[in-house]
């Protein structure tokens, strides 16, 4: 059963800003999930935007872990580490916003897929002011 | 309780996003519609008029007949009526006489009746004169037969229509079921780099140093001839001219005909003052794109090309450069004004329209002169320093979403419109640590 199960994400150093080309890494685990209760886990270091525009989404970094293979053992913590592009920088504007993540999402062996993300920082850029009033 | 089925998923700005799920399902029985229809109309195709036709030039056997009789077979279809010659024939197949009205294979009507009426001019009935005419029977049915036998071109013509429905469906419901239940990371994973990542989960790093900030190279193929380059403007003015020339003729052209027919009303007395009243806001929109498309013709030809150059490019966080300005033309300048301007641009669907919004974000006035003259032969020139403010951010490009830095130069010139020409600048990103 899935019910009350969740995902943990942790950044080492609890950071939540990184500079481009700094090293990202972390790790994830699954709680309340019994042995076989994963059918696969995904995990994303994307960007994506908010605001009126639609959404763009980019995936900078994705795993794929199977219990087919035996790589998505519930039982463990399981360990992530990538290096970050110079761009897009994360960004709080007036009609836009650059989002940065971690993204785990897990296929439950039965019930609805969960999904949790971490979010974090890229570069240092202040939020925008409108230049119209 | 949670709903195991939700129509909306959660909220994303200033609009909610719909539900993955229920996009998956809907686009699948989209295509799966698309397919059905294209199956169903093909079927129907070529079981009424591909595989009866090629049986007839085929399969039918060649035999001859009399003519007994004929007529001008007529129907009323929805466009008036229509007509098909036919002949009643006598022939006999093993032993067995058969008297049928016959033409083609198709039993088809049409509009032209005098086609149809020369068809049957050239059949004589004469009963005492019997005169004999080729036809050919289905062996299988000896009592189907025909007077004519060939291909019907515009056959071809109609297939396009269900072998394209069969075409869309068939490839949507195969891309379907491919990303069926995949999640969108997973989708655009594959999109971006589909083998590696698929098999190897490699980096997302693109071929670019500073991915999504547009190329620097369409700003930088253009040498100047004072500074190091010259900025390309942003929009063509040609392009928005004849885009608005198009609009303006294609909606007078259809205001003028409803224009003329209540104009005639009125000059012979019968006024039709509902239509007049009707079409009056159409009219004031008219004038307006007319009024619009020569105000931007002026501003186009009437004042001279400006022209902006920069002394260094891709321009970053902190930095500053040299810009020059050159204005041409003959003209009183009331006032004229340099900017900086970062602005965002986002773009939208909404049902199936699609909009784009910008907000600027910055603006830093750069330059502004009021009250001169600017001669022609000399242009005017301002050169006047810029300067990126730390921590700015840099040029973004993606699908719907934009960052766009620019030169915007501004001018108020007496008897002519206000104009406003945008030159575009990159800013790429500054180097980690800087601010």
């Amino acid at each position: 059963m899935m019910n009350g199960s969740s995902i943990a994400i942790r950044l080492d150093g609890d950071r939540r800003t990184y500079e481009p080309g700094e090293t990202l890494s972390g790790e994830y685990s699954l709680l309340g999930v019994g042995r076989n209760g994963v059918k696969a886990a995904e995990v994303s270091v994307l960007w994506y935007t908010e605001g009126k525009g639609d959404e763009d989404l980019t995936v900078h970094q994705f795993w794929r872990f199977d219990a087919d293979e035996g790589t998505a053992d519930p039982g463990r913590d399981h360990r992530f580490e990538t290096t970050l592009p110079a761009s897009p920088l994360s960004y709080d504007g007036m009609i836009l916003k650059i989002r940065w993540c971690v993204r785990v999402r897990v296929f439950p062996t039965n019930g609805k897929q969960i999904v949790e993300q971490k979010d974090f920082r890229l570069g240092n850029v202040p939020p925008a002011e409108d230049a119209e009033l | 309780m949670a709903r195991t089925f939700r129509y909306y998923e959660k909220k994303r700005g200033d609009r909610r996003t719909g539900s993955s799920k229920l996009g998956s399902v809907g686009e699948a029985f989209l295509f799966a519609l698309f397919l059905f229809f294209g199956c169903v109309v093909l079927a129907v195709l070529l079981l009424t008029l591909a595989i009866p036709e090629w049986r007839a030039n085929h399969q039918f056997r060649e035999h001859v007949c009399v003519v007994l009789d004929k007529r001008l077979a007529e129907r009323h279809g929805d466009d008036g009526p229509l007509y098909r010659p036919e002949m009643q024939i006598r022939y006999t197949v093993d032993g067995e006489t058969y008297v049928r009205w016959a033409y083609d294979i198709h039993n088809t009507y049409s509009s032209g009746r005098e086609a149809a009426q020369q068809t049957l001019n050239q059949f004589h009935v004469d009963k005492d004169n019997t005169r004999e005419y080729p036809c050919w029977y289905d062996p299988d049915d000896p009592g189907t037969v025909v007077l004519v036998r060939g291909f019907s071109w515009w056959f071809w013509l109609v297939v396009i229509v269900p072998v394209s429905l069969i075409a869309i469906g068939g490839v949507g419901l195969i891309y379907s079921m491919r990303h069926w239940g995949q999640s969108a990371e997973r989708r655009a994973a594959m999109a971006q780099r589909p083998l590696e990542r698929e098999l190897f989960g490699t980096s997302g790093d693109t071929s670019s140093e500073f991915p999504y900030v547009p190329d620097v190279a369409q700003v930088t193929d253009s040498p100047g001839t004072r500074l190091r380059y010259r900025l390309p403007i942003l929009g063509s003015p040609g392009w928005a001219l004849l885009g608005l020339l198009l609009a303006c003729v294609f909606w007078n052209g259809i205001v003028s005909v409803f224009v003329g027919i209540a104009v005639t009303g009125h000059i012979g007395g019968n006024p039709d003052w509902f239509l007049t009243l009707f079409i009056t806001p159409f009219v004031a929109i008219g004038l307006g794109l007319a009024f619009f498309f020569v105000r931007q013709l002026l501003v186009t030809t009437g004042i001279g090309p400006t022209l902006v150059e920069i002394s260094d490019h891709p321009l970053r966080p902190g930095a500053a450069c040299q810009v020059l300005v050159m204005q041409s033309g003959r003209l009183t300048v009331n006032a004229m004004t340099i900017s900086l301007v970062c602005e965002e641009e986002a773009t939208y669907r909404q049902g199936t329209n699609t909009r784009t919004e910008t907000r600027a974000v910055y603006r830093d006035e750069l330059f502004r002169r009021e009250g001169f003259e600017v001669h022609r032969g000399m242009p005017f020139e301002a050169e006047c320093d810029i300067w990126v403010p730390e921590r700015a951010m840099h040029s973004f490009k993606a699908d719907h979403n934009e960052i766009r830095w620019k030169i915007v130069v501004e001018g108020d010139v007496a008897g002519w419109p206000d104009y406003q020409r945008s030159f575009a600048l990159i800013v790429q990103p500054g180097n980690p640590g800087d601010g």
